[in-house]
């Protein structure tokens, strides 16, 4: 097979990447009617980015 | 001494062990639908015929393991130095097949000497937990409880 080309992506891309389909996976597993999947996959894509980010800002003085 | 018999239902031990003998069927079937949802994301989903969550789960898992292959993820074999690449190793395989095409496009080995490296690895084993979860859903749904 011929070798795919390297993906390169920014810290936050990974992590939106991440973000982003685990909580529409999670969205659609957890929750049967349309209208409960949207809502599910919001907050839980809200408390991913809120808690990846906070955590980011918490660990920035002990970076350097 | 008061009779045994009468603290249980009428014909309860009976009705219960004709319940085991109805469940035995969709027992194997649920086990069946959950070892396809692992071998191939989104089949356990697909078998009931439950096309947006196997649609969906075929697609974040797929997504995932060509993320994180395409990344220059780790790719764990069975021959880990330590517990943490054995762990990894079982994360991965849990992708199923999957895995099978990660160690395919990733020709050129694992690259984890830069941050995309390290975070296809993890995108990778997230991949494997993610379908290990969606073939439980799939087990749990064919066994009738509510999912």
């Amino acid at each position: 097979m011929t070798a795919v080309p390297p993906l390169e992506l920014t810290h936050f891309q990974a992590f939106l990447l991440f973000a982003v389909v685990i909580s529409v996976a999670f969205g659609f597993l957890g929750r049967r009617r349309p209208p409960d999947r949207v809502k599910y996959i919001l907050w839980s894509l809200f408390l991913f980015l809120l808690v990846g980010i906070g955590i980011g800002w918490a660990m920035f003085p002990f970076s350097r | 001494m008061e009779d045994q018999s009468q603290n249980t239902a009428p014909g309860g031990t009976q009705s219960a062990q004709l319940r085991n003998v109805d469940h035995s069927p969709r027992e194997s079937r649920a086990l069946a639908v959950g070892v396809a949802g692992w071998l191939l994301p989104g089949l356990g989903h697909a078998l009931q015929f439950m096309w947006g969550r196997a649609a969906v789960v075929f697609l974040s898992v797929g997504l995932l393991v060509g993320a994180g292959a395409s990344m220059k993820g780790n790719v764990f074999t069975r021959q880990g130095n330590d517990a943490f690449d054995t762990l990894g190793y079982i994360a991965d395989l849990g992708t199923g097949s999957f895995y099978l095409f990660a160690r395919a496009i990733e020709t050129s080995g694992a690259d984890v000497s830069h941050a995309d490296g390290d975070y296809g690895t993890r995108l990778l084993a997230t991949a494997g937990v993610l379908n290990l979860l969606a073939a439980l859903h799939a087990y749990e749904a064919a066994r009738g409880h509510k999912a």
